[in-house]
C-alpha cells in the first residue's frame, strides 16, 4: 500500500479548555475528495488550522507524504506543498486582484512554472483574469471565492484544503465552485473539502467523513447522499 | 489662543516643509512596525537618540562622518533588531496594551541607560554642522538643512513606496499589515516580513537622527523624545493601521510645528501641545481610523 | 470565606504599619525615603482601583496626582508668600489660605472631578485607544499646568508649602486608600467592574453598562490620586516636571510589577520598587555598604527599574503576587496583564 499524500491519525486539537477535535483520523490521495462535513463548532476549521500548523495538536499525527508536519510553522507547512482556502474566503480587499494572487506563490516551493500555474488558473477562472487590476474587495462574493481557490492554487500545491468555500454563495456559484473541485481533482490533487453543505458533499466526494463536537461518527460514501435519515442521525448524535 | 499674527518668511516654510519630512519618515518608522505588530513603539525616539549619540561620538573623536554615518546606521538597526528580539518578540501574544506599557518601559531603560552612559549634560554632534549655512535659491536665503531634509525625505518615501509597492516582501509586509494570520496560512513568511520592518524603521530612525543632529547638535538623553511624541501624536491623527495616513499625519504635524513654532510668538505657541492632543482625543473618539482614511477602517476597538 | 477576605484587607494594611514601623525607627533622612513610599502607595492603589479592576490601561492618573497637588499646593501655601511665588494667581485663590485636612480633601475632590471631567468622553475606549488618550491627558495636563500662571505657579515651584505630610499622615492616608479600594473592590461596582475586565461581552450581555461601571472606577481612582497629589505637595517642593512622565512611569511599573489585578499586588509593588528606588538614589549620592563605599552614577535608577519591569513583563506578566490577593488559596490565577481588553 503507498503512502497517501495527507493522512490524520488520531488529531486531538484544544483551544485551552475547550477541546475542538477529538482523536480524527482521515487519509486523501492523489485525484481524491475527502468530504469533512459537521454543524457549526464541530472542529472542521479547527483540524484544517492544525493541518496547516496555525495550532498545534494536543495529541495525534499529521504526514505529508508520509512525513510528519507537527510543529512546523504554516509557512513551512505550505512549502511541503500544502494550500488552504480559508473559511470566509479572506482575501485582501484592499489589494489588486493580481496581487492577492500574487501572495499565494509565497507558498511555492519554486519559482519555477509559476507562470504555467497562472496560465492554467486563469483558464479555470476567466472572471479573475478580467479583474487583475480591480481591488479584490470590489469583487462579488463568488468572483472573491474564485480568487481564493486561485490564490491557492497558483502555490501548486499537491493538497488543498477547502474550508466551507459554499459559505454564502448563490445557488449557481454553488455549482461553479464544486464544478471546479472537479477539475482540481482530476488534475490530480488531493482535496480535503470542509462543508456544511452535507448532501452535495457526500455525493461529490469519494467519501465523507461527518464530524460533530469534535468526534468522527460517520464515514459515507457517494451512494449514501441520499440516505438523509443516516445523515440526520449522524448530526443528533 | 488669541489671534495670531502669523509672521512667515521662506526660511520659516522651508523649515517647516523639512521638519514635515522628517516627521514623516519617524511616521513610517513607527507605522511599520505597527503595521506588522500591531505594536506602538513608544521607544523609537530612543533609537533615534542612540543614533544621534553614535553621531556625537563620533565627531567627538573627530572621526570622519564616513565612519560617523554607518556607525550610526549600525547602532540604530542593531538597537531596533535586539529591541523585538529581547522585548517585542516574547511579548507579541500579549494584548496591544500590555505592549504599549512595555515599549513604555524600553524608552524609559533605553533613556536611563544614556544618562548613566553619556551622563545629563549632553554632547555635541557637529560633523554636519555646515549644513546650517544657507544657500540662496532664486534671491532668497535657505538653509542647506531644509532642502537636504526635503529631498532626502522625499527620497526616502519614493524608495519606501516604491519596496512596498513593486517588492516581494514589500506585498507580504502590506499583507501581513493588513490580515497577518491569513498572510502567513499562505505562506508568507512571518519572521522575514517583521525583521524587514524592524531593519526598516531602524535604518529610518537612524536617517532621522541624522536629520536632527543637524537642527539641533546638543545630544541629550531625552533628544528626539518630544519629537515623537509629536510623531505619535500625528500618527494616530492620520490614522494610524494605515501607512499613507499615518505619514502624512506625521508630515502634517511636523509642518504645522515648523510653522507656527516659527510663527507665533511664545506666549502664543505655548498651549499649542494641549491643542494637538486634544485633536487626538477627539479623533480616538470620533474617528478612531483617523482624519485621513475613509470610514469604516478602524484603528482603535471601541468599548 | 470571611477569615480569607479579612485577610485580604488586613494583609496591605499590616504591609502598610511595617513600613511605618519601619519610618520610626530609621533616621530623618530616610524616613523621607518611607514617606516617599507611603504616597507611593497611595498613587499605585489609586491606579489598581482603575486599571487592575478595569483592565483598562491609563497613562493619564498621574494628571490627577498634578491638579491635586495643585489644588492642595494653591490653597494652603501662607497668603503673604503667594506673591512671590504665584504672582499672577487668580484674585480668588491668592487671597485664601485653607488648612491641612481642607487642602487634602480639597485635593482628592478636585482630582475626582477632574477625572469625571476627562472620563465622561475618554472611558468610551479601551485597549490601545485608552492608552494613547490618556496619555494625551497627561501632556495637555502637563502643558496648561506649566503655562497656565493664574492657577498656580506654572514653571516655578511650590515652596512655601507646609510640610505636614509626614510618617503619621503618610501612613494613614496609605491605609485610607487601601481600605477605599477594598471597599470598592467588595462593593457590587467593583464586582460589577471585574466582570467586564473577564469577559466584557458577556458582561454587557446580562446588562451591565461597561461605561458607567468604567467611568465610576475612574472617578474614584481619581479622587485617590488627587488625594495623593495633595499629600505629595505637602512633603516635598513639586513642580510641574515631577508629576510628569517620570512619575507615571515609576508608578505603573510599581504596578506592574507587583500584579496589577490585586490590592495586594499594589501595595507590594509599591513598597518593593520604592524600597530598592530609595537604595538606588541614596547609592547614586553615595552609601557606605559593608564597609565599602558605593557610588552609583545618576541614571542608576531608572534603568534598574526599568529592567525590573521588563523582566516582569516578560517572564511573570502577572507580577510578583501573580495578581492575587493575599493568601487565597482557592482564587484562580489571573493572568491580568493578558487580559487587559483588546
Ligand atoms: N481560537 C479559538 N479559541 C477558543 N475556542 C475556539 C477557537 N477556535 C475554535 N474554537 C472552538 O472550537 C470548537 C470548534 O470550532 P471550529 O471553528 O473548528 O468549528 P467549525 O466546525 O469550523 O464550525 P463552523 O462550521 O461554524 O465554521 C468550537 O467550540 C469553537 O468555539
Ligand atoms: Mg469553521
Amino acid at each position: 500500500m503507498s503512502t497517501p499524500l495527507l493522512a490524520i491519525e488520531g488529531l486531538e486539537v484544544r483551544h485551552g479548555a475547550v477541546t475542538a477535535v477529538h482523536g480524527l483520523s482521515l487519509e486523501v490521495d492523489r485525484g481524491e475528495i475527502v468530504g469533512l462535513i459537521g454543524p457549526n463548532g464541530a472542529g472542521k476549521s479547527s483540524t484544517l488550522h492544525a493541518i496547516m500548523g496555525a495550532v498545534r495538536p494536543a495529541a495525534g499525527d499529521v504526514r505529508v507524504r508520509g512525513e510528519s508536519v507537527v510543529g512546523k510553522r504554516p509557512e513551512e507547512v505550505a512549502r511541503q506543498g500544502v494550500a488552504l482556502v480559508p473559511e470566509g474566503r479572506r482575501i485582501f480587499a484592499e489589494l489588486s486582484v493580481e496581487e492577492n494572487l500574487k501572495l499565494g506563490l509565497a507558498g511555492r516551493r519554486t519559482r519555477d512554472g509559476a507562470d504555467d500555474d497562472f496560465a492554467r488558473v486563469y483558464e479555470l477562472f476567466p472572471a479573475v483574469r478580467e479583474s487583475l487590476r480591480r481591488k479584490a474587495g470590489t469583487l462579488s462574493g463568488g468572483q472573491q471565492q474564485q480568487l481564493a481557490i486561485a490564490r491557492a492554487l497558483v502555490a501548486d500545491p499537491e493538497v488543498l484544503l477547502l474550508d466551507e468555500p459554499s459559505l454564502g454563495l448563490a445557488p449557481r456559484m454553488v455549482d461553479v465552485v464544486f464544478e471546479t473541485l472537479v477539475t482540481i481533482r482530476d488534475r490530480g490533487l488531493a482535496v480535503l473539502l470542509v462543508e456544511q453543505r452535507a448532501q452535495r458533499t457526500v455525493a461529490l466526494a469519494d467519501r465523507s467523513h461527518v464530524l460533530a463536537n469534535g468526534q468522527q461518527r460517520l464515514t459515507l460514501g457517494p451512494e449514501s447522499a441520499d440516505d438523509t435519515a443516516a445523515l440526520v442521525s449522524a448530526y443528533m448524535a | 489662543m488669541t489671534v495670531a499674527v502669523l509672521n512667515i518668511d521662506w526660511q520659516t516654510l522651508a523649515d517647516a516643509t523639512g521638519l514635515g519630512a522628517i516627521y514623516a519618515l519617524m511616521a513610517v518608522g513607527i507605522g511599520l512596525v505597527f503595521g506588522v505588530l500591531r505594536l506602538v513603539n513608544f521607544a523609537y525616539g530612543q533609537l533615534v537618540m542612540a543614533g544621534a549619540y553614535a553621531l556625537a561620538f563620533a565627531s567627538e573623536h573627530g572621526w570622519s562622518l564616513w565612519v560617523g554615518i554607518p556607525l550610526c546606521f549600525a547602532v540604530v538597526v542593531t538597537l531596533s533588531m535586539l529591541m523585538d528580539r529581547i522585548v517585542f518578540r516574547p511579548l507579541r501574544t500579549q494584548s496591544p496594551a500590555v505592549m504599549l506599557v512595555a515599549t513604555f518601559a524600553v524608552a524609559f531603560l533605553l533613556q536611563s541607560i544614556a544618562l548613566l552612559w553619556f551622563g545629563p549634560l549632553g554632547k555635541i554632534a557637529s560633523s554636519l554642522a555646515t549644513l546650517n549655512q544657507p544657500v540662496t535659491v532664486s534671491g532668497v536665503d535657505i538653509r542647506k538643512i531644509a532642502i537636504v531634509a526635503i529631498g532626502l525625505g522625499a527620497l526616502c518615501l519614493l524608495a519606501l513606496v516604491l519596496l512596498l509597492g513593486r517588492t516581494r516582501v514589500g506585498l507580504h509586509m502590506r499583507a501581513a499589515a493588513m490580515d497577518f494570520r491569513t498572510a502567513e496560512l499562505l505562506g508568507v513568511r512571518a519572521g522575514r516580513v517583521i525583521g524587514a520592518a524592524v531593519v526598516i524603521s531602524g535604518v529610518l530612525a537612524a536617517i532621522v537622527a541624522v536629520m536632527l543632529t543637524v537642527q539641533n547638535p546638543l545630544v541629550t538623553p531625552d533628544f528626539a523624545l518630544r519629537d515623537t511624541i509629536l510623531v505619535l501624536a500625528g500618527v494616530v491623527l492620520g490614522g494610524m493601521n494605515r501607512l499613507v495616513p499615518a505619514t502624512l499625519g506625521g508630515f502634517a504635524i511636523g509642518f504645522a510645528s515648523g510653522l507656527l513654532g516659527g510663527a507665533l510668538p511664545t506666549n502664543q505657541s505655548q498651549y499649542l501641545p494641549s491643542f494637538l492632543f486634544a485633536a487626538v482625543i477627539l479623533v480616538l473618539l470620533f474617528r478612531p481610523g483617523g482624519l485621513f482614511t475613509r470610514e469604516g477602517q478602524q484603528a482603535v476597538e471601541r468599548v | 470565606m470571611r477569615r480569607a477576605l479579612l485577610l485580604q484587607l488586613l494583609a496591605p494594611l499590616a504591609l502598610v504599619a511595617l513600613a511605618a514601623l519601619v519610618g520610626t525607627l530609621v533616621s530623618t533622612s530616610t524616613e523621607t525615603y518611607v514617606i516617599n513610599a507611603l504616597v507611593n502607595v497611595v498613587i499605585v492603589v489609586a491606579l489598581y482601583v482603575f486599571i487592575g479592576n478595569s483592565g483598562v490601561l491609563s497613562f493619564g492618573h498621574i494628571s490627577f496626582v498634578a491638579v491635586g497637588a495643585w489644588a492642595a499646593g494653591v490653597l494652603s501655601m501662607p497668603v503673604e508668600e503667594k506673591p512671590a511665588i504665584m504672582p499672577h494667581l487668580f484674585g480668588l485663590l491668592g487671597e485664601h489660605t485653607v488648612g491641612n485636612i481642607w487642602s487634602l480633601a480639597l485635593a482628592a475632590a478636585v482630582g475626582a472631578a477632574y477625572a469625571l471631567v476627562v472620563g465622561l468622553p475618554l472611558m468610551r475606549l479601551s485597549g490601545l485607544g485608552a492608552g494613547i488618550a490618556t496619555f494625551g491627558v497627561l501632556e495637555i495636563t502637563h502643558n496648561v499646568l506649566r503655562y497656565w500662571e493664574k492657577i498656580g505657579p506654572g514653571l516655578n515651584t511650590f515652596s512655601a508649602v507646609p510640610e505636614t505630610t509626614g510618617l503619621l499622615q503618610a501612613s494613614l492616608g496609605a491605609a485610607l486608600a487601601v481600605i477605599v479600594a477594598f471597599g470598592y473592590r467588595r462593593m457590587r461596582f467593583g464586582r460589577l467592574l471585574s466582570a467586564t475586565r473577564e469577559d466584557a461581552a458577556a458582561a454587557r450581555a446580562v446588562g451591565v453598562s461597561v461605561y458607567r461601571q468604567r467611568l465610576v472606577a475612574f472617578v474614584l481612582s481619581g479622587a485617590l490620586a488627587g488625594f495623593a497629589g495633595g499629600l505629595l505637595v505637602h512633603m516635598l517642593p513639586v513642580n510641574t516636571e515631577s508629576v510628569y512622565l517620570d512619575l507615571t512611569f515609576l508608578t505603573l511599573a510599581m504596578l506592574v510589577i507587583g500584579g496589577a489585578t490585586s490590592l495586594w499586588g499594589a501595595v507590594v509593588g509599591a513598597l518593593a520598587v520604592s524600597a530598592v528606588d530609595s537604595f538606588l538614589a541614596e547609592a547614586e549620592s553615595g552609601i557606605h555598604l559593608f564597609g565599602r563605599s558605593v557610588d552609583f552614577p545618576a541614571g542608576t535608577r531608572i534603568v534598574v527599574v526599568g529592567a525590573l519591569m521588563a523582566l516582569v513583563l516578560i517572564l511573570r506578566p502577572a507580577g510578583l503576587t501573580g495578581g492575587r490577593e493575599f493568601s487565597v488559596p482557592l482564587a484562580r490565577p489571573r493572568r491580568l496583564l493578558t487580559k487587559f481588553a483588546r
